[in-house]
């Protein structure tokens, strides 16, 4: 890496940027490319104008009073953790509205447990519904495509498909049997546009929930506070 | 000690890096240069980015890459809108509580019960974005 620098200087610097650059993993790309951009830009800066004649002499103190790169990040690293921690908080107020409305429990680690299964649950009955829905239109569509086939070339898929004569004659009974699948099809259909309304109300309901948890937690802290 | 002395510059620095930036664009480097300036002040520069970090997350300041004619390209802030209005507001507030210290340190430590004290409360905002 060329950084403007030469000979042992160079080497310091490059030590300290990389050094720098350890300290930011975990951070976006391009926050860290910033950064390390900006400090090398100061480092320059504060070298041309630093009086020490000993060029090593003169970077060491350079990079003395910019400080390590731990200082450089500090106040960094909490902030990133507190956005962290609240894209995690969202889940666990919404356990917590869960658990309280429908047992009373406060979550503690005790009710951890307990919500996970709760969670697992919602989340088995929710997956065990599309999969319904799914089921119902791709069986429908199916049977459809297959009675549809039998209705231009009746003997062709009689080895495979045993059809009971609902009306005597066969070409009636086989348009019964599409609007019949044609008809679960669309049943399947229907179930997943109500899939979609049970999921806005699920997530009204819990947006209300962590409301009503979010005034309870700021009036008791209000309520520390004063008293 | 140290802790106490770091809260105490923390905010002051922020105050600090408005003020300076009131004035016009500054880089990093010149930032400190003007902040510390001659002052017997040992500030560790790098304690400057991460205040920056913060306060153009709060969009109190912008920063744009600018060529230098020597060396490499400096990040240069300037106050936003938003920044020079909550430089006002907090410069006016730091010169009610600069007033406060110096009154308290001037003022005789007899007893001054006979004069009706101001009673100054404190109340602390949670901000639960």
């Amino acid at each position: 890496m060329t950084n403007g620098f030469s000979g042992p200087v160079a080497q310091i610097v490059d030590n300290y940027l990389g050094r720098l650059r350890k300290g930011l993993k975990g951070f976006p790309a391009q926050d860290q490319e910033e950064l390390v951009k900006e400090i090398h830009s100061h480092i320059y800066e504060s070298f041309r104008n630093d009086p020490t004649s000993n060029e090593v002499e003169r970077i060491l103190n350079v990079l003395d009073k910019l400080g390590e790169p731990s200082v450089v990040i500090s106040t960094r690293m909490p902030s990133a953790m507190v956005t962290l921690g609240k894209k995690k908080k969202l889940p666990f107020y919404i356990l917590a509205g869960v658990l309280i409305a429908l047992f009373g429990v406060p979550l503690a680690s005790g009710g951890l447990s307990l919500a996970l299964g709760i969670i697992i649950t919602v989340l088995a009955l929710i997956m065990t519904f599309y999969i319904g829905a799914f089921s119902l239109i791709v069986a429908g569509w199916l049977s459809a495509l297959v009675m549809t086939v039998r209705l231009f070339s009746p003997g062709f898929l009689d080895p495979w498909v045993n059809v009971y004569p609902v009306v005597p004659n066969p070409t009636l009974n086989t348009i019964l049997y599409i609007i019949g699948s044609l008809l679960i099809a669309a049943m399947g259909l229907g179930l997943l546009w109500l899939g979609t309304r049970m999921m806005r109300g699920v997530r009204f309901v819990f947006r209300f929930l962590f409301d009503k948890i979010k005034k309870i937690g700021e009036a008791r802290s209000d309520r520390a506070q004063t008293g | 000690m140290e802790n106490k002395i770091t809260q105490l510059r923390k905010g002051i620095l922020e105050l600090a890096i408005l003020g300076c930036l009131s004035h016009g664009r500054h880089y990093g480097y010149s930032l400190v240069k003007t902040i510390s300036g001659e002052k017997n002040i040992d500030l560790t520069e790098g304690t400057i980015y991460p205040l920056l970090a913060r306060l153009a997350k709060e969009s109190l300041i912008q920063s744009e890459w600018i060529e230098s004619s020597q060396g490499p390209p400096r990040k240069y802030y300037t106050l936003t809108m938003k920044g020079k209005e909550a430089y006002q507001v907090l410069d006016g507030e730091f010169q009610k509580l600069a007033a406060i210290i110096a009154d308290v340190r001037k003022a005789p430590d007899e007893d001054r019960s006979d004069i009706d004290l101001n009673v100054l409360s404190v109340k602390k905002e949670i901000n639960n974005d």
